[in-house]
């Protein structure tokens, strides 16, 4: 079983049979194949194991069974640390609670991340904030922002290193319908700009008919 | 920027990573202070017992003998006879011999009577004014004693019996100030010299007018009949005679010809001084070892430290790895905080350890009438810093190895 969308792009990634074992159960996933700038949604449950699903995809754990390509590249097949270098050049997290470092401000933050890919440019940093209406704030300590803030925040971080790929796990689930709008907009928005595969894993129903495409895991 | 993530870090929890600092900082201070002091202990010892082979005096206990003669901090073991000691200089492996006798001060600086030698042949002293003392009661004073004492060329200044400062003042014996000596880091700076006839006469003057002396007036009853200012050959006496070989052999023969005369000890400083030494050591070794209790503390503070930080900042470490920072990284940037709380805590100790040095040494100086100072460094303190980097880097590895072997996903996972 397949789902294709796109036609004449590029493959950037295709999973085939994956598979974990969760809590002596067996999990499966349905194979996808997705092409470059595709926006989709993964909807399901609790425990459907779509994070599961999203972490495999970004290669933050491995299958019990099957594969990961990105870029035509096996992603099981990389050594640990060519594997975190990968994950830094080709994806973007987005987590339901964002985690930042709570020593560093803002800017700091993103510049870090910057940092471990050896590419540091303020003027992105600044540009990307700018887009997010959050630039006079950049010195700023996140701890002084609101979640729907850190949710933008984690936005500008995902797409720091103009990865190809942005995974977002529930961004918006902790968020005011106001906050929710505001980020998926965002979201949308940066990801189409930098022509980025945009998946988003929610059971949040007000993002549904905001996406064209979408698999429902509690359907496969 | 791992420095700066490095710093950030420490300073965000200022009270733990303080204690840290101030453990580790406390113990290397401690550390340094012990060796500072020893050090410089056993080279002052070391420098002007190695100056004399032999301190010939009268019996009593060796070490009294050479702390007294050489060091100038402890009390005459007695009197001996001129006439006794005559036999050493003229010995074949005798290179130099130099007569000592003490017995007044001023505002607790000695005044040692000896002859030309001392300063010529002994401690070679430059002098800063004036010239060498001739006639009686000339004195020459050593850089620390005319400048705590204020005395200038030409001035004047009765002596005190006894060598340690005392109400009983020789009203006749009136010193005069003709030169003074340039510093030289040695016992000279702090003494008074004059000529041995000084001596003799000043206490054979006080006690034909019967002045009362509790040390002294047993020892000297016998001069009594004695004319005023002459003294008579047969009777002169000195404190002690500093001896030194001129063959290698001598240290084999001349100690024993010495103490088999019954009025007679001699002492050799380099032992002696070995001896006392030994005795100090272990009382170091007691401090050392609270210095490395504290030394252990530190670093258990600095390992709880981070682990509990680690605790709080997994979801921190486990993003840092989903933007595509290495494991290796993450070690790196966890042990750079190790390294940076050592180096801080390190810095903090050594200087601290140097800047308590000096302030002690101005009261040790006082004490010993030696120069002591903070300011003297070495290269065992390379090793410390290093040790103590080492250390840092070490207490920080097993908090660092558990974020290294994070597993991402599960950890990202657990807080929904």
């Amino acid at each position: 079983m397949g789902l294709y969308f796109g036609l004449n792009q590029r493959k950037l990634i295709q999973t085939k049979d994956l598979s974990i074992i969760y809590e002596n159960k067996r999990i499966d996933f349905p194979d996808i194949d997705i092409n470059q700038g595709n926006h989709f949604l993964i909807l399901g449950r609790s425990g459907s194991g779509k994070t599961s699903f999203l972490n495999l995809i970004g290669g933050l754990s491995s299958p019990s069974g099957g594969q990961v390509k990105i870029n035509n590249e096996n992603i099981a097949l990389l050594s640990s640390n060519k594997l975190d270098k990968f994950r830094g050049i080709n994806i973007g997290f987005i987590f339901q609670t964002p985690h930042f470092i709570k020593s560093l401000n803002i800017n700091d933050n993103l510049m870090l991340s910057q940092y471990f890919l050896g590419n540091i440019d303020q003027n992105h940093i600044d540009t990307l904030l700018e887009k997010v209406g959050l630039l006079n704030r950049k010195k700023d300590s996140l701890h002084e922002l609101s979640e729907g803030e850190k949710q933008r925040v984690s936005i500008v971080r995902a797409l720091i290193n103009k990865p190809k790929i942005i995974l977002a796990d529930e961004p918006t689930s902790a968020l005011d319908d106001y906050s929710c709008e505001v980020v998926i907009e965002l979201l949308k928005n940066l990801s189409e700009e930098n022509n980025s595969v945009l998946i988003i894993v929610t059971h949040d129903k007000r993002l549904k008919d905001k996406f064209k495409q979408f698999i429902d895991l509690d359907a496969f | 920027m791992l420095f700066k993530l490095a710093w950030k870090n420490i300073i965000k929890r200022p009270f733990s990573s303080g204690l840290s600092v101030l453990l580790l900082a406390s113990s290397i201070m401690i550390i340094l202070l012990a060796f500072l002091t020893m050090q410089q202990l056993e080279s002052k010892f070391n420098e002007n017992a190695n100056k004399i082979d032999l301190v010939v005096g009268a019996k009593g206990s060796r070490l009294q003998l050479v702390l007294c003669n050489v060091f100038h901090v402890d009390n005459p073991t007695g009197n001996i006879k001129m006439k006794d000691v005559t036999f050493l200089s003229k010995h074949p492996f005798v290179r130099s011999s130099i007569p000592i006798s003490l017995g007044d001060n001023y505002k607790s600086y000695r005044i040692v009577g000896t002859d030309k030698n001392f300063l010529k042949k002994l401690y070679i002293t430059p002098f800063k004014q004036g010239k060498l003392f001739e006639k009686p009661y000339e004195v020459v004073l050593g850089f620390n004693a005319a400048n705590k004492m204020g005395l200038k060329l030409g001035d004047s200044f009765y002596g005190s019996h006894g060598i340690d400062a005392s109400l009983h003042e020789h009203q006749d014996a009136k010193y005069f100030v003709v030169g003074l000596l340039d510093y030289s880091g040695e016992v000279v700076d702090n003494l008074i010299l004059t000529s041995l006839e000084s001596v003799w006469q000043v206490h054979f003057e006080d006690h034909q007018k019967g002045s009362f002396d509790l040390s002294y007036e047993k020892k000297h009853d016998h001069h009594h009949h004695h004319q005023k200012t002459n003294v008579v050959e047969e009777d002169k006496e000195i404190t002690a005679l500093l001896v030194n070989y001129k063959s290698p052999r001598a240290k084999f023969s001349i100690p024993g010809i010495v103490n088999n005369k019954k009025q007679l000890m001699a002492a050799e400083p380099a032992i002696e001084i070995q001896r006392l030494l030994d005795l100090v050591q272990p009382a170091v070794k007691v401090i050392a070892v609270l210095a490395w209790f504290i030394f252990g503390l530190a670093f258990f503070s600095m390992l709880i430290t981070l682990v509990n930080s680690m605790k709080s900042r997994k979801y921190e470490i486990a993003m840092m790895r989903a933007s595509g920072a290495s494991s290796k990284l993450v070690l790196i940037s966890i042990l750079t905080e190790g390294f940076l709380v050592a180096l801080i805590g390190a810095f903090l100790g050594l200087i601290l350890g140097h800047v308590i040095m000096e302030i002690m040494g101005l009261y040790l100086t006082n004490h010993y009438h030696y120069q002591f100072s903070g300011f003297i460094f070495n290269f065992f303190e390379l090793w410390l810093l290093f040790g103590t980097l080492a250390t840092g880097i070490i207490s920080a590895f097993i908090p660092a190895i558990s974020a290294y072997n994070m597993d991402i996903s599960s950890t990202l996972k657990k807080k929904i």
